[in-house]
């Protein structure tokens, strides 16, 4: 169970991750929402520079400057190249040496061949914004969601802080990576979720992320479901419509909706079809909690006409109802996901 | 949907002239899309229809393994128990042994070799620079193809932070080793190691001086290690990268664009179809992977209507309870289900719209993961249409 918003936002960093093509940046978004909804003030930070998070929220491509496109919620996309010059500028006031890594291949040395030299930068740039304060002492943000690299990546890129103190014998980096180290190895102020769904690879992959990150000392919180179907059949629904198709076909024809041959089959594929998906997500979401010791975050998947801005706002009103707060819009996700009775158990 | 772009509906089977024609089939596209089963899909293929194919894997899902018998470190081509006309051979890439393979081939000697796999720098390589899976990919498939043992390779290619990487492998990873610049902003540490001083412009001491600070001198004394190990091997690399490249726009050579119907692969997979026509390689089609179908030809306004009918209705009267519920649930979930279809086939269109794609090839949802072989098939008679007698 997810106590309230504070156990869900309670730390300073999240770190949002799943195997590719498991809706992070979605999850992301909808977690920005739902954190900004609440009150914190929230930023999302884009590190893969592929625009994805602001596309999701329909605004101008972010750049590396923060900004308030929503109130409450600001966004950033962080570049390594920038992270660069910013880090001369800051230790060494050189800002003039820009031109020359321009003109040279030292810049695509430092941001993608220096063994995690690129991750660093960028888990360096947050580590940066979250020690950023206010005037009277308060964070600057409550909140700060990464749109982080895919569960193959992660570890690599949680751990460059240590392989760059490996490689680096001494300098300015070495000192601040042990800093950097110290904030994503601490429990209350950095935290991954991991995003997946509820098909075999996914959770197989949600779940040795899992233990990855445990290695690599980073904490992670609950476990996101995304896409989860709402089971929308019963099993005795189910027998019915997958039994004798002449009631059907009746009934349909009696609020003067004609149903041939081809859409009867077609009903019966989709309602066995449901049942095994739905089946399936029971079993694949029992064994990732019992696997993992974690809490699952459900998301739905929305039969939207497009899924812009409003659904975003719908799944974060649904996360909003699972940590206990209601929701205008959210869906009542309780129980999708629960021990299925004797009866069920798809095919 | 354009004109550009046919669309005949979810396993009309359109990649039966690319299994049957192309000597080597390139799957692509961004992470997640199911690139790796869509590979061994078109494969099998080919097999059923008569061809010798091999399938290069990067990194298969466990059960996709099992099922082409790759469970073990098959780093080289390995027999799929079959039983077609023609032959299926799987493997698994091995990234470090096959950039092993290459240092191996263009050293001047085995001590230089050696001591290039030594190195500190050289060992994170393969793993941190941006671009070295896709070369290898690409390295591995020059080797096999040049064997002359198989009809047709089908490669996976890596899961790249973005597809476009992987056009951009050879070239980026020949400039990178031959760094001129970089080499000559190093000389300094290069030149002390053979223990004499050259004069070296402003530019370079500065940038001596601030690397020198942020990394700490150490890292440089590596990067210099390995350019002088390397030195002498760029023409080798550069040679092989652009015979690779001369392969990839070989007519016989076709890219197939793997995507689902999510607007982001989909952005993917847009840019890949523009990059290979500006590149001048060629598209054998874009695979729209787990689109929704439409289980009842109905509206799905219709459908909700007859669900609202159904369930505000006096129900005895217009049929048993049981089946009255049962139906309005079933209209309510078919027209989700249309909803969400059209909403995908909408953004498929849109991101292909004015795109000259020769094909585009609908797969289905598939209720549960593909493990075995007959899944496999499914996918491949979705993907290129059943096998001719």
């Amino acid at each position: 169970m997810i106590e309230g918003h504070d156990d869900l936002f309670g730390t300073n960093v999240l770190l949002v991750t799943g195997k590719g093509g498991v809706g992070k940046t979605t999850t992301a978004a909808a977690l920005g929402l739902a954190a900004a909804d609440s009150g914190r003030d929230t930023l999302l930070v884009e590190v893969e520079g592929r625009d994805t998070l602001s596309r999701a929220f329909a605004t101008t491509a972010w750049d590396y400057q923060e900004r308030e496109f929503r109130p409450g919620l600001w966004g950033v996309s962080l570049d390594p190249a920038e992270a660069v010059y910013e880090y001369l500028e800051l230790f060494y006031g050189l800002r003039r040496v820009q031109w020359m890594m321009e003109r040279s291949h030292a810049l695509d040395f430092v941001t993608t061949a220096a063994p995690g030299l690129r991750d660093l930068l960028l888990i360096g740039k947050v580590y940066e914004i979250e020690a950023r304060r206010r005037a009277d002492g308060r964070r600057l943000f409550d909140t700060i969601i990464v749109d982080a690299p895919p569960t193959g990546r992660i570890v690599p890129f949680l751990q460059s802080p240590s392989a760059v103190t490996e490689i680096v014998r001494m300098g300015p980096i070495r000192r601040q990576s042990g800093q950097i180290e110290a904030m994503l190895t601490d429990p209350s102020r950095c935290r991954a979720l991991v995003v997946t769904l509820l098909e075999e690879m996914p959770v197989t992959e949600a779940a040795e992320g899992i233990v990855a990150m445990a290695a690599a000392g980073v904490a992670t919180g609950p476990v996101v479901a995304n896409q989860v179907v709402v089971p929308a059949v019963t099993a005795e629904q189910a027998e019915v419509l997958c039994g004798d198709p002449a009631p059907v076909r009746d009934v349909a024809a009696g609020v003067g909706l004609d149903l041939d041959d081809h859409d009867l089959a077609g009903l019966t594929t989709m309602v066995s079809d449901h049942r095994v998906t739905v089946a399936r997500q029971r079993r694949l979401a029992t064994r990732l909690q019992a696997g993992t010791g974690r809490d699952l975050l459900v998301l739905p998947d929305l039969a939207a006409d497009t899924f812009d801005v409003d659904a975003l706002h719908v799944l974060a009103d649904t996360i909003a109802r699972q940590v206990g707060a209601d929701g205008p819009t959210g869906l009542d996700v309780a129980g999708i996901v629960a021990e299925p009775d004797s009866s069920e158990g798809g095919r | 949907m354009s004109a550009s772009t046919p669309d005949e509906g979810i396993g009309h089977g359109g990649l039966a002239a690319a299994v049957d024609d192309a000597h080597v089939l390139l799957t692509t596209g961004a992470g997640g899309v199911g690139k790796t089963t869509t590979a061994a899909a078109l494969a099998l293929a080919a097999a059923f229809r008569g061809r010798h194919a091999l399938v290069i894997t990067i990194d298969p899902a466990r059960r996709l393994a099992q099922a082409l018998g790759l469970e073990g470190l098959a780093t080289e081509p390995q027999p799929v128990p079959l039983d077609a006309p023609g032959r299926l051979d799987a493997m698994m890439l091995d990234m470090q042994s096959t950039f092993d393979d290459l240092v191996d081939r263009h050293a001047a000697t085995p001590d230089r070799a050696a001591a290039i796999k030594d190195n500190r720098i050289y060992q994170t390589l393969s793993a941190s620079l941006s671009g070295t899976q896709e070369y290898m990919a690409m390295e591995k498939l020059h080797e096999l193809h040049d064997r002359g043992t198989w009809d047709l390779i089908v490669v996976d290619t890596p899961p790249t932070r973005s597809a476009l990487d992987f056009l951009d492998a050879p070239a980026r990873m020949t400039s990178f080793l031959e760094g001129r610049l970089l080499r000559l902003l190093l000389q300094p540490a290069m030149s002390a190691g053979r223990g004499y001083l050259r004069a070296v412009n402003f530019g370079a001491t500065a940038f001596m001086k601030v690397a020198g600070k942020v990394t700490g001198m150490g890292v440089l004394d590596d990067i210099a290690d390995f350019f002088r190990a390397f030195d002498g091997m760029y023409d080798g690399f550069k040679q092989r990268a652009e015979e690779v490249l001369a392969l990839l726009r070989r007519p016989e050579s076709r890219f197939v664009v793997v995507t689902s119907p999510q607007p982001p692969p989909l952005r993917e997979a847009r840019f890949f179809v523009d990059r290979l026509e500006q590149e001048g390689l060629h598209l054998a089609g874009v695979v729209v992977n787990r689109l929704h179908g439409a289980p009842v030809g109905h509206d799905p306004a219709e459908l909700r209507r007859a669900a609202d009918l159904l369930e505000r209705s006096d129900r005895d009267a217009n049929g048993p309870q049981a089946v009255t519920g049962a139906t309005a649930a079933g209209l309510r979930l078919a027209a989700d289900l249309r909803t969400i279809a059209a909403r995908e086939a909408r953004d498929v269109a849109a991101a292909l719209v004015n795109r000259s794609v020769p094909l585009v090839v609908h797969v289905g949802r598939r209720s549960g993961e593909i493990h075995d072989l007959p899944g496999l098939e499914a996918i491949a008679t979705d993907l290129t249409g059943p096998v001719p007698d």
